[in-house]
């Protein structure tokens, strides 16, 4: 894991930090809803993302659906709170309860399947039309390792991503291929100044920070 | 329950109505138009029929310790629901408790407290905190990690929202819910600015700093939830009762319905799903929204428990909604509404915004909204079955309904129908898996057939004659001319070529046709053997009539093999070397399991072909009788002609016919001889049966 997880938990709302202490680290605290059909592998991907597995999991982890994670970047502590939503369609038309007030969400569809791509375009469609305007969203093709009989096509999908202004990756829970790259790709697109220390945005122009190791800043 | 069969339009009924003696207050109509207190004023034997909101607000600034007790009778009547709805019952309870004097004087308190609220005296109304639970917050905030300073400095603030809600609620005009929660939230920030930037709190931690608010939004939230907890200018208990109807309606439901893992008769599944119901009932049981969010997360983790049992993983959001949906149905908890409203306007905003609280208090909205919005499409069933469903015409049975029943049996016939079902899923199962399979398996027996045969049609198996050698044949025939009064041999070679005997002696060409007929008869017959289907023992026998043969020793299919290796071979100078190579090579291209190869070398031994002839007499003698006349006649001159044709022709179709029955009675003989225990007296038994049926033998 390029990330060194913090376990999270109902802790209160306390994006504050010491005037003393870790002054040098912004910390930023995100809420990131997954939105995608279900059966795409939203939760495999945040599980992959959290604890670094894909089938053996922990006997502490209860569930997939609320995960949170801590990663750096630069100087800043950003930690990542994770809404799964139900992505069955009958519970579609709850998702707004979800993503108020998520300031990034990963739209995740499923490489072999066409529809699951086209229900992942009428969900950006909604977050652009009714998620707080400044969202930053993520398009994941995920199970890219099965590439070999893939339907969505990856041109197609990037082509999709540019024209909407998303950040697009295929994904893969299962070998963990850009897993972690999304995310930072997130967290360096995140507007990072609602910290208590605020330093103006620090994300740096070049962007090829994706495979730092970054757990050297934590803990 | 008590939210149920409370009459909702009590309260919402006197909003406009004023008190008639003009003192600001509303009246109600039970009080002549007039406001609770001109009421009580003049009607003190009637003073039961106050509002329980005037009436707390009245008690709370009480005196004494009695009013102390009082308040909290008052402060748990919330919780069991019957607060609000019999007020006189429990002022009924309330006089029986106190002595008349104490609880006359206490209402004079009551009527001078509510007018001073009315005067907005806040000072004195913070002034007396009648709750015990006051001292145990008192008690907490001394506790609290942080300077004496900022203790007081949210001590004031706790008393500064404590009492604008209190104003606000006592005072005139309309309210509006969204007012008062602003004003809360407003002091929420207010507080957090405090703590976060006075410098009273500058040596505190950051979890020392959020336990410091979280202690002020759980003081200001217990001490006002009488208040707050669904207020009568709103219409949560409208709300309440509505979804409350409606979930008893949708009590058909099932975890089918919802597509959800929950097993509703695995026992074990049952507990952890009532350990939930129990969580989320007891929402309503909590004062403060933190408890209640707390509770909320509990219920959430039975659920997730529970699911991580049914599908060995972590569950998904996929998973867990419709879990919770199922379980708020099966639990349809008390005052739902007032209480998710209550969380929503009056805890810290971010509380429900981020956090795990946050997330499974979203879930709990959204299960609610679910319920509230489903149809038959939500619940995958036909829009009349929903209907009739929700009508009550359609009867339906669940497990988990049938539990609740005091029926045992009631409850066992619908387990056992639930098992039954699945069952009966499991069978349908199982029996299109063995279709799926037959017909795996015709397909497969099919391709091998198909591909068997494509190779066979690639290299088709040709049967080449064994190429007997000349010195054999002429030692054979040697022997048949020294000994021609004992010729069972000759016998059997004449009654072989019983049908060509006629038409040799007719003549040479005459006999050279229908040996080349009888040849292209034998090749036809030996590529049909190479058809996998035919190499078992069975089949061949079917042919032998065909061929007409003799004796049916000879109708062995070694025999036509035999021949048809020999013409191939004997097409050149018949040769002992050339004989060995060719045979072998004949027989790996046929995988014929007919063990020729060895035979063929002993064949090459003269000793041998002659001892075997010779044993050969007594079997040939018992099966003789019935061949022998046909025969008798032509046997020298048959024979020479024959051999003669054999050895000088280079004709490969006169070359065939006499070495064939040679070659492969020998080998017949070898066959059961094979390690050369010549046992006649056993030879004689099969070779007799044999004989009378007329059968080869089954190789």
């Amino acid at each position: 894991m390029a990330t060194s997880p913090r376990t999270g938990g109902a802790s209160g709302a306390g994006t504050a930090q010491r005037p003393n202490g870790t002054s040098q680290n912004k910390s930023c605290q995100f809420k990131l809803v997954l939105l995608g059909e279900s059966a795409v592998g939203k939760s495999s991907l945040v599980l992959r993302f959290v604890k670094g597995q894909f089938h053996e999991y922990q006997e502490s982890t209860i569930g997939a659906a609320f995960l949170t994670q801590t990663i750096c970047i630069e100087d800043t502590v950003v930690k990542f709170e994770i809404w799964d939503t139900a992505g069955q369609e009958r519970y579609h038309s709850l998702a707004p309860m979800y993503y108020r007030g998520a300031q990034a969400a990963i739209v995740v569809y499923d490489i072999q399947n066409q529809d699951s791509f086209q229900r992942a375009k009428t969900w950006v469609k909604e977050l652009h039309k009714q998620a707080s305007p400044n969202i930053v969203i993520a398009l994941a093709g995920n199970k890219a390792d099965l590439s070999n009989i893939r339907v969505v096509e990856f041109d197609e999908a990037k082509q999709y991503a540019e024209e909407n202004g998303l950040l697009f990756m295929e994904t893969s829970a299962k070998t963990g291929m850009n897993v972690n790259d999304i995310f930072l790709a997130i967290a360096k697109k995140l507007p990072k100044n609602d910290g208590a220390n605020n330093q103006g945005t620090s994300i740096r122009p070049n962007g090829n920070e994706t495979n730092r190791p970054t757990n050297n800043c934590c803990k | 329950m008590a939210t149920a069969a409370r009459p909702p339009s009590l309260r919402l009924g006197q909003q406009d109505l004023k008190c008639r003696t003009g003192c600001g207050f509303y009246g109600t109509p039970q009080n002549d138009g007039l406001c609770s207190m001109c009421f009580r004023e003049k009607f003190n034997d009637k003073q039961r029929k106050l509002k329980l909101k005037e009436r707390e607000a009245g008690l709370t600034p009480g005196a004494s310790s009695s009013g102390a007790a009082s308040g909290s009778v008052e402060r748990r009547s919330p919780q069991h629901g019957h607060g609000r709805m019999e007020p006189p019952k429990k002022q009924a309870d309330k006089d029986s408790e106190n002595s008349g004097t104490l609880h006359k004087k206490k209402f004079t308190a009551v009527l001078q407290k509510t007018l001073q609220a009315g005067a907005q005296k806040i000072t004195q109304q913070r002034g007396y905190v009648p709750d015990p639970t006051e001292n145990q917050f008192l008690l907490q905030l001394r506790q609290l990690r942080i300077p004496d300073d900022g203790k007081r400095k949210l001590k004031l603030e706790i008393q500064r929202l404590d009492g604008d809600i209190r104003k606000y609620m006592n005072g005139h005009g309309s309210k509006n819910i969204d007012e008062l929660s602003d004003a809360v939230q407003n002091a929420y920030t207010k507080v957090s600015d405090i703590v976060h930037n006075d410098p009273s709190f500058e040596i505190a931690t950051n979890e020392d700093r959020d336990s410091a608010i979280d202690f002020f939004e759980k003081v200001v939230m217990t001490q006002n939830h009488k208040f707050l907890f669904s207020p009568y200018f709103t219409s949560d208990e409208d709300s309440d009762v509505k979804v409350q109807k409606r979930i008893r309606q949708l009590s058909w439901i099932t975890a089918k319905h919802l597509d959800c893992s929950i097993d509703e008769v695995n026992s074990e599944a049952r507990d952890l799903v009532y350990n939930a119901i129990s969580e989320l009932v007891g929402i309503d049981s909590y004062y403060s929204p933190q408890e209640k969010l707390q509770c909320t997360v509990r219920c959430c983790r039975h659920i997730f428990e529970l699911l991580k049992r049914a599908t060995g993983g972590p569950a998904s959001a996929d998973d867990f909604l419709p879990a919770l949906i199922f379980v708020v149905l099966k639990a349809n908890p008390v005052r739902l509404h007032s209480n998710i409203n209550f969380v929503t306007r009056f805890t810290n905003a971010s509380r429900v915004m981020s956090g795990e609280g946050g997330y499974y208090f979203t879930n709990l909205c959204s299960a609610i909204a679910f319920i509230e919005n489903l149809n038959g499409e939500s619940l995958g069933i036909s829009s009349e079955e929903f209907e009739a469903l929700m009508s009550g015409q359609q009867s339906y049975s669940t497990p988990w309904e049938s539990a609740l029943l005091a029926c045992e049996s009631l409850h066992l016939i619908s387990e056992n129908m639930k098992r039954m079902e699945e069952l009966q899923k499991k069978n349908t199962l199982i029996s299109s898996g063995l279709t799926a399979f037959e017909k795996e398996l015709i397909e497969f027996q099919r391709e091998v057939t198909e591909r068997v045969d494509t190779v066979i049609a690639k290299a088709p198996l040709t049967l080449l004659p064994i190429k007997t050698p000349a010195f054999l044949i002429g030692q054979a025939r040697a022997q048949l001319q020294t000994d021609p009064d004992t010729g069972h041999y000759l016998e059997n070679v004449v009654g072989e070529c019983t049908l060509t005997s006629q038409s040799i002696i007719a003549g040479n060409d005459a006999l050279k046709s229908t040996i080349v007929t009888e040849e292209s008869g034998l090749s036809l017959k030996d590529t049909s053997i190479g058809s996998v289907g035919r190499l078992s023992p069975l089949q061949q026998n079917v042919q032998p009539p065909d061929n007409l043969f003799a004796s049916p020793i000879f109708n062995y299919a070694a025999f036509d093999a035999v021949s048809m290796l020999e013409e191939r071979s004997s097409e050149g100078t018949a040769d002992v070397v050339m004989l060995g190579t060719d045979f072998q090579g004949g027989l790996t291209n046929i995988n014929y399991d007919f063990d020729l190869s060895d035979q063929s070398g002993e064949n090459s031994t003269a000793d041998e072909a002659k001892l075997n002839l010779d044993e050969f007499d007594p079997l040939v003698q018992k099966s003789a009788p019935n061949r022998k006349p046909p025969t008798a006649l032509p046997d020298t001159s048959l024979l020479d002609s024959t051999m003669d044709s054999l050895i000088d022709s280079e004709v490969p179709g006169t070359s065939v016919l006499l070495p064939s029955p040679l070659k492969p009675e020998v080998a017949n003989y070898r066959g059961f001889s094979n390690f050369d225990i010549p046992s006649i007296s056993c030879n004689t038994g099969d070779f007799s049966s044999l004989g009378h049926d007329g059968v080869p033998p089954p190789k």
